[in-house]
């Protein structure tokens, strides 16, 4: 319990870095895969019939 | 705006509409009814036992685990699910994306009986409840409590809720001028809502902070408030796409025909903010599980549960989630939502009653009078939801 | 040159927290030397009596036999485990913390450390939520599951008897002085002579000293700590502090997260952009 040698409190820093990059990476993939197909489809309809391209309600 | 100012036939007026609403209105004999009353009249014998003889006498709480079902279940999932109704003031009043405003007024008015009902029902598990009164008159404050702080923002929140629903009731009522003040008041007390909500929804899971020995480390860090907070906000969309589903097959007599039609770009939108919300907490879990270097812990029996709560009800609703938006598969988002809401609650019940106090031998399971009581909170909401929704114009007419 | 003056003569004290002539009353606490425990549990009987709980008949119950813990009818037990060194009795009761977590979870200040060291119970405050029971560390402080009106029982190291003038009622009947009341700044010596003129004799570590931040009842065994039913991994940190920091950032968040809000709502706001027909509203508008 009592002993004094050197502890590294920041050993998981790297491993934590690693992991935040490939969150980034596939958060932007995700964001892509979330929005990709509609916009695409929306663009097809606005182009189809512009007059009525907004429906609010 | 204060009741002095409204004249006494005026009351008289009121007290005899509301007389007249109390009545019920359509068939008695649904089978929901049929169900829901003997439970509920179970549930308040089981009740009377409760406060005469003591906890003990219908629940199975023991020295080893004085949070049982009542406060795993109710009380905190009951909170956490309650989460919808800050997450769409925030899209709606702060954000004003018009889109979700149709399912406003019912997702507050769930949020609302949700804290009425579920944090009351923490008066049936305190030992002493008729001390409740103690830490907000004043004559003992225990700021140094994080209960404290959780109790103060339940009621602040609850009052918050309230005024938010409240231009509703007065619509209800006749009661014009008043309507249009707590109109006015909304944008500031969505703002303060919002604030409360993060707060005491992190305090719950602060609460667990000090019971760190107890709990088994898979599921004890010091981040827990900021994890409680974040899976309040996806299990509360889970639950909005859960409700609004039901009520929209339930209640659909009540609800316009335009709002009918944009449920499903409601429950799209929801399904998104969801399947965002459970990706980031999931890279916090791994985050934390890492830094915590709880790498041997995992092949253990408590590490494959956790993994069955991780990975199966975080990360497979997650990917449900964004595959039923991206391909409109409406039946996946409904499960996704489902599970989310399972793993919300296995998650609470874990910290709460599984993982605290791992070690123990004789383990917790709640009694079915816990389980009775339970049930019949649920059903006397669901009754006063009811009650509301067929009486004050909380569905969108459009 | 005036800071080579200062320098000289040390840093200037900062101290904004004003000195106060009397030092403050020092917290008293037991010594419980678990070498000299013969486990004939008359601290059982006198707690119990001193406290009108139940008494146990030490004589006939062989409750010995295996490990107990204390419960709502006993504030403290004895009990016996076999080590190397042969049986070990060790009294279990709460260890009156020197920064209690029952008492930082208690909403009411019904779980109460008082300035002289006891942590009480106060029945009339108390709305038992058990939160206390969630906290605690040891596991202490246990609830009536049985009764309208039930009560959380804990050691109070007779709080009464000490505003008498008296000592706790466990340690006037311990007849082997296995306990030994006094300040925990005595106490401290006293267990550290001991430690060290008999390093054979002791383990080389004082429970209580710096457990949990420190509590008021500190023990010596002559076995490892975890052998005879201490839990050892509980670290040195007041359990207070694990829920400090949320406590203190809460203020700052409630400051500074309506503004945002609002900020958020001022910029997203589109009236010249978009007209009502077009589905604008303004906020809190009914639809």
């Amino acid at each position: 319990m009592e002993y004094y040698s050197y502890i590294n409190i920041f050993e998981t820093k790297g491993l934590a870095y690693l992991l935040l990059l490939s969150f980034l990476v596939l958060g932007v993939l995700l964001i892509r895969y979330l929005s990709g197909p509609e916009r695409k489809d929306a663009a097809r309809k606005r182009e189809s019939d512009s007059t009525n391209s907004y429906e609010g309600f | 705006m204060n009741t002095a100012a409204i004249p006494t036939n005026e009351l008289v007026r009121f007290a005899k509409f509301f007389l007249q609403e109390l009545k019920p209105r359509g068939k008695w004999l649904t089978p929901f009814n049929v169900i829901s009353i003997p439970v509920i009249l179970v549930g308040l014998v089981i009740l009377y036992f409760r406060f005469t003889l003591g906890l003990g006498a219908v629940t199975n709480l023991s020295q080893q685990y004085p949070f049982g079902f009542w406060i795993g279940f109710d009380v905190m999932t009951g909170v956490a699910l309650a989460g919808g109704a800050y997450v769409l003031c925030f899209v709606v009043y702060v954000l004003r994306i018009e889109k979700y405003h149709s399912i406003l007024k019912v997702t507050i008015l769930n949020g609302l009986l949700a804290y009425i009902f579920y944090s009351g029902a923490l008066l049936l598990d305190l030992g002493r409840p008729w001390h409740i009164i103690n830490p907000i008159i004043g004559n003992s404050f225990g700021y140094n409590s994080v209960l404290f702080l959780v109790a103060w923002h339940f009621l602040l929140y609850t009052g918050a809720l309230f005024l938010e629903f409240s231009p509703t009731i007065a619509e209800w009522a006749h009661w014009e001028k008043l309507r249009k003040f707590l109109t006015s008041m909304t944008l500031g007390t969505v703002i303060v809502g919002i604030t409360l909500s993060m707060l005491h929804q992190s305090g719950i899971g602060a609460m667990f902070l000090m019971a760190k020995p107890k709990i088994h480390p898979l599921w004890y860090s010091e981040y827990i408030p900021l994890l409680y907070f974040v899976s309040s906000i996806f299990g509360g969309l889970a639950m909005v796409i859960f409700e609004g589903t039901m009520s929209s097959k339930i209640f659909s007599n009540l609800i316009g025909q335009k709002t009918h039609h944009s449920h499903n770009d409601i429950i799209l939108g929801l399904a998104k903010g969801a399947a965002i919300t459970m990706f980031v907490y999931y890279f916090f879990l791994a985050f934390i599980f890492m830094h915590g270097e709880k790498w041997t812990l995992i092949n253990t029996s408590w590490g494959y549960w956790y993994l069955v709560e991780v990975i199966g009800f975080v990360l497979v609703p997650c990917f449900m989630f964004a595959y039923g938006v991206r391909n409109k598969r409406f039946g996946v988002i409904k499960t996704a939502a489902i599970m989310t809401v399972l793993g919300v609650i296995l998650n609470r019940q874990n910290v709460c009653l599984i993982a605290y106090n791992w070690y123990v031998v004789d383990k917790y399971y709640p009694s079915w009078q816990e389980l009775t009581v339970t049930l019949m909170v649920v059903f006397v909401e669901i009754w006063v939801f009811r009650w509301i929704v067929t009486r004050m114009s909380v569905f969108s007419k459009e | 040159m005036a800071t080579a003056t200062v320098a000289a003569g040390g840093v200037p004290n900062l101290n904004i927290k004003a000195d106060t002539a009397i030092p403050p009353k020092e917290f008293v606490g037991v010594l419980v030397d678990t070498t000299r425990c013969i486990g004939c549990r008359s601290c059982e009987v006198a707690c119990s009596e001193a406290q009108s709980n139940f008494v146990p008949d030490t004589k006939n119950d062989n409750a010995l036999e295996k490990i107990r813990d204390t419960s709502e009818k006993q504030y403290t037990i004895v009990n016996r485990f076999e080590t190397e060194k042969g049986p070990v009795f060790v009294k279990k009761n709460c260890l009156h913390c020197w920064q209690p977590a029952c008492a930082a979870a208690c909403l009411v200040n019904a779980m109460l450390k008082t300035k002289e060291g006891p942590v009480t119970w106060d029945g009339d405050k108390c709305m038992g939520c058990r939160f206390c029971m969630i906290s605690c560390p040891f596991d202490i402080p246990k609830f009536e599951y049985s009764g309208w009106n039930p009560r959380i029982m804990k050691c109070t190291m007779c709080y009464e008897r000490l505003q008498e003038g008296k000592k706790p009622a466990c340690v006037e009947a311990c007849p082997t002085d296995t306990l030994m009341f006094g300040q925990k700044r005595e106490l401290m010596e006293i267990a550290r002579h001991r430690v060290y003129s008999h390093p054979d004799k002791y383990v080389h570590h004082i429970y209580g000293e710096n457990e949990v931040g420190g509590t008021g009842w500190l023990y010596l065994s002559s076995v490892p700590f975890d052998q005879i039913g201490f839990r050892t991994d509980l670290g040195t940190i007041p359990y207070p502090e694990y829920t400090r920091e949320f406590l203190i950032s809460i203020p700052l968040i409630e400051f500074g997260v309506p503004a945002f809000l609002l900020a958020l709502n001022m910029l997203t706001d589109r009236k010249d952009e978009v007209r009502e027909e077009d589905g604008w509203t303004e906020t809190g508008a009914d639809k």
